[in-house]
């Protein structure tokens, strides 16, 4: 890293790090999709909208809807990994 | 050393800067920039969002060098980053927003004066090494460790120049008032600073009043606006008199907390006043408890008093300078840092 360089990295050379996009599905039938709402308005219509579509359209098994706590506020890690662990697609969405 | 390297340009092209150079971080430098705390250069101040990079006394100590601080400024650096990520302060949703807040830093006590930190003529602007370099100090340690930056982590459509820095005190010479921080019962001989999401100042010319009442009424008129969020949030709000101000309401015997209030009071719209513009939804309506339909609801620019922070601040002029808010998640905090 910066270690030949003659001053600090103030970066730690971390907070910029890259990080791999997860790979995107192909095929969303038989598959579970949550839906993370951030509560500004109108996001849950939007959302609501989008689950119909994947089901009707897309042959999606199921959808889990959840909501945040405050849309300016990060989604704590609970809900995070509570999706993380029963979803194979999740679409987060803004209201306005 | 490696004689390839230029270090400006480097600091430049690896968005290490906020687009100015930068004091180049060495052992040496950052040695003597240390010699500002007694405090141990490994301990933890806290996580930088929304990277969450950590930030030790050492990195508050390498930016504090970067942005141009001397050494007896990093104990306000060190505390202003100790409170701006409080929890309840939430950066990591300024840093994220799409709007153009900042935290604005006000320090009282005896070591702002000390400092050199300077309160009077053209306290927001540039000129004066103590609030140009401690609020810079902040700034780029929410872009380096934080990664808060434009079109990357940061959906900010403006920004504000506030982002280059936003750190002043009070014009303790000139107000006829105790301090802000000695308003919320901190002892004269604290060192306090307040810290509060806002956006950049405008100012409210009112060379005409004679009296507060009408002077406090323009005032109040230009806390409130269409397309502001503090309309339509619980926000904190910055009002900011020119002495020449404070001293018509001290002259006709009001005092601080009596100025506070009467603006409290009187910054309001009525509901069909903010239905002509901007952003009154009726969900907005609804989510403050008020029944949309009704156009003579006033709307309050500031929900809770303690939210208006009151200051004395600028050179001699017949101007108040007026930051609003940005929203409920975020609230002001205010505490002592060790110098």
């Amino acid at each position: 890293m910066a270690n030949d360089l003659p001053f600090i990295d103030p970066t730690r050379g971390g907070s910029k790090t890259q990080l791999a996009r997860a790979p995107r599905p192909m095929d969303l039938a038989g598959m579970t999709v949550g839906l993370l709402d951030n509560t500004k308005e109108q996001a849950d219509i939007i959302l609501e909208t989008i689950g119909t579509a994947l089901r009707e359209k897309y042959g999606v098994a199921e959808v889990i809807m959840r909501r945040k706590g405050y849309y300016s506020r990060p989604a704590p890690a609970e809900l995070i990994n509570d999706m993380a662990n029963k979803v194979q697609v999740a679409i987060a969405a803004v209201g306005g | 050393m490696n004689p390839a390297i230029d270090e400006f340009q480097f600091f430049l092209e690896k968005e290490w800067s906020d687009g100015f150079p930068v004091v180049t971080p060495t052992d040496d430098r950052v040695r003597w920039m240390l010699q500002g705390t007694r405090r141990d250069p490994e301990s933890i101040v806290g996580h930088v969002p929304p990277a969450g990079e950590v930030a030790t006394v050492r990195d508050i100590a390498v930016h504090a060098l970067m942005a141009g601080c001397k050494p007896e400024y990093l104990p306000v650096v060190l505390g202003a980053m100790q409170l701006i990520l409080r929890d309840e302060f939430n950066m990591a949703g300024v840093q994220c927003t799409m709007h153009g807040v900042a935290p604005l830093m006000i320090v009282n006590g005896p070591y702002a004066q000390q400092i050199g930190l300077h309160g009077g003529n053209g306290c927001f602007g540039p000129g004066f090494r103590a609030n140009a370099t401690i609020g810079r100090a902040i700034r780029l340690l929410l872009m380096n460790l934080g990664a808060g930056l434009a079109g990357k982590a940061s959906a900010t459509v403006f920004a504000t120049p506030l982002r280059y820095t936003a750190c002043l005190t009070e014009n303790v010479e000139r107000t006829p008032w105790e301090t802000l921080a000695v308003s919320r019962r901190y002892a004269q001989h604290e060192n306090v600073i307040t810290c509060a999401i806002v956006e950049s100042p405008r100012l409210h010319f009112d060379d005409v009043s004679i009296e507060p009442q009408r002077l406090l009424r323009g005032i109040a008129d230009s806390m409130t606006s269409t397309g502001s969020w503090n309309m339509w949030f619980s926000s904190d709000v910055v009002v900011a008199m020119s002495p020449q101000h404070a001293a018509l309401c001290a002259k006709a015997g009001m005092t601080r907390a009596e100025v506070q209030k009467r603006l409290w009071e009187l910054a309001e719209r009525p509901q069909a006043n903010l239905k002509q513009g901007g952003n009154w939804r009726p969900e907005r309506a609804r989510a403050m408890g008020i029944d949309p339909d009704d156009d003579d609801y006033p709307i309050k620019a500031v929900k809770d008093l303690e939210r208006l922070h009151l200051i004395v601040a600028g050179g001699m002029g017949p101007i108040t300078a007026i930051c609003h808010g940005w929203n409920d998640s975020s609230r002001a905090v205010h505490g002592t840092y060790e110098t």
